[in-house]
């Protein structure tokens, strides 16, 4: 069997051009705006300009509301290739959820126990790098205690260390959390900001573990960043 | 073309106005741009960008406030909700109170929709009276006590200083017929917006060159005495050139002018103050060289309800 087989066995690269033009408006364009005039989200925009083909988004997980804020930085035109990875036993749980989770958030489920998996999760995600489509990962795995960054898991090194060509982009998302925490329903606006770094880029051979390391210190770098970028100076204080 | 000009609401004064801020805005950027050619500096960088940032303020502000009444007090209410919502997360503020939160956010279209229907008795009430025991009352029947008090100061006060000082500019909309008085409440709203505008400018400009006695060392070392008194001084002068666009008498227009300016830099001095106890530079990111919204809005948002009670005294009170 051709590997492309194999590919197309374990994950279904075609899209329906309906879904296609929901997600952008759901995303570049309803979203965008709840976040820019509702919850007040700033967006810090990377130096670098965005990549053109498929790439690794990676950032820390504290509320439901990062994959929506990750899904409103992504290219239009690659809005319908991007797939948030979620957890299969908390968005799997419903058919309403999974199919919302599958239709209109564009995500893709996989389980997070070694038990009840019939296909390894870094296998499929590994075929979909493949045919040309985006990975946003939390690779917390968790969204934890709000405001605190856990140790990454090594998804996103295995991913990174088989496709070096594939640019991985660290975000840092700060209060989200306040807007909706863990366990909340509701909604309330508390501002925010999206920080977007440049890509990283890992040479063939790196290891699995220098990759997941040197991702978490990216992503812990730009956090540092932005706590510091408005404190009053020591010299200004009285 | 004529037609289209006479169909065009606008009265002559607004006009005026307008043009006067075009001018100021065209030659402020004229003049940064040629100093940044001949001598670039970290100071003419900081104008250039503060001058981008007025002129998309000044845009913003023109539009909303030429469009139909309606169209300004969703502008205003939407100020307000900046304003706390840029505010709220940096308060500290418990998790577990955002329903009262909510109940804050809640409040303003309310206000404003007071305001639009003109029902002013209940608009002057509403926050202060009824809002002043509701929320105390909501963040109590939670049934926890520990940092109560905190929450109760903090939240009815950010109601007053950011959504009812800020909504009596939409009351100007609401003012009885005052007989001779021809620029309208949009020409009242870009009186004020453009002298607490200037207002900041001013004392900024006067600082900057002349300041040397900071009054307030503590709280904002860069407010000096120089910049305060050449800001009032200057701001009564151009309030009593600008009084087409009032229906106040040489002299009232002066003491307008003087206490709008005074209001502007005691709003100003408390933002600080609040800014420093929480240990941050500015209250937030939204307007480029500016910091954040409360950073611009604090003097609009003291101003604002002591200019619309002296337009209420100077033109409808005493005039009969």
């Amino acid at each position: 069997m051709s590997p492309g087989s194999i590919d197309a066995e374990l994950f279904n690269a075609r899209v329906p051009s309906g879904r296609r033009w929901l997600l952008w408006f759901l995303y570049k364009v309803l979203w965008r705006t709840v976040f820019g005039v509702v919850i007040g989200l700033r967006y810090v925009w990377a130096k670098a300009p965005h990549p053109d083909g498929p790439v690794i988004y990676i950032a820390n997980h504290n509320s439901h509301l990062d994959a929506m804020s990750l899904m409103t930085i992504v290219p239009s035109h690659r809005i319908h290739l991007t797939h948030s990875v979620a957890a299969q036993d908390f968005f799997g749980r419903s058919g309403f959820r999974s199919w919302s989770m599958k239709n209109l958030v564009n995500a893709v489920l996989i389980s997070r126990t070694k038990e009840e998996r019939d296909v390894d999760p870094i296998e499929l995600l590994d075929a979909m790098l493949r045919q040309g489509h985006s990975l946003i990962l939390f690779p917390e795995g968790t969204r934890g205690v709000p405001g605190v960054m856990a140790d990454f898991k090594r998804g996103v090194g295995h991913l990174a260390s088989r496709h070096p060509d594939i640019p991985v982009i660290p975000v840092y998302l700060d209060g989200l959390y306040r807007t909706l925490p863990k366990g909340r329903t509701l909604i309330v606006p508390f501002g925010g900001t999206l920080v977007m770094g440049d890509p990283l880029s890992f040479p063939a051979e790196t290891s699995i573990d220098v990759i997941t390391e040197k991702a978490q210190l990216a992503i812990e770098a730009m956090a540092h960043d932005l706590l510091d970028e408005n404190k009053i100076p020591s010299s200004d204080s009285p | 073309m004529n037609k289209l000009i006479e169909a065009w609401s606008v009265n002559a004064e607004v006009q005026w106005v307008i043009l006067i801020i075009l001018c100021i805005l065209v030659f402020s950027s004229v003049a940064w741009n040629t100093w940044n050619f001949f001598k670039p500096g970290k100071l003419v960088k900081e104008l250039l960008v503060r001058t981008r940032s007025w002129w998309i303020m000044c845009a913003c502000f023109i539009v909303t406030t030429l469009a139909h009444p309606l169209v300004t007090h969703i502008g205003l209410a939407f100020l307000s909700f900046a304003l706390l919502r840029e505010m709220y997360p940096l308060l500290k503020l418990d998790q577990r109170e955002r329903n009262v939160v909510m109940l804050c956010y809640a409040v303003i279209p309310v206000q404003y929709a007071l305001a639009y229907l003109g029902m002013t008795t209940l608009f002057l009430a509403f926050i202060p009276v009824f809002m002043f025991v509701v929320i105390p009352f909501m963040l109590v029947i939670r049934g926890e006590t520990q940092g109560i008090v905190r929450s109760i100061g903090l939240m009815p006060y950010s109601l007053v200083a950011w959504v009812y000082g800020m909504s009596h500019l939409a009351l100007l909309f609401h003012l009885p017929e005052i007989p001779s008085f021809t620029a309208g409440p949009q020409g009242l709203l870009l009186y004020l917006i453009f002298l607490v505008g200037i207002n900041d400018v001013l004392q900024f400009g006067w600082g900057k060159t002349i300041g040397q006695r900071a009054v307030l060392p503590k709280v904002s070392p860069n407010k000096t005495w120089e910049g305060l008194i050449g800001g009032v001084l200057s701001v009564t002068l151009i309030a009593v050139a600008l009084r087409f666009l009032t229906p106040l008498e040489a002299w009232e227009a002066a003491f307008t002018g003087f206490c709008v300016a005074l209001a502007g830099f005691m709003g100003d001095a408390i933002a600080s103050g609040i800014k420093r106890d929480l240990g941050i530079k500015n209250s937030g990111n939204a307007i480029p060289g500016h910091g954040g919204y409360l950073d611009r809005l604090d003097g609009f948002s003291a101003a604002a309800a002591p200019f619309f009670h002296l337009i209420y005294f100077f033109g409808v009170t005493t005039a009969g």
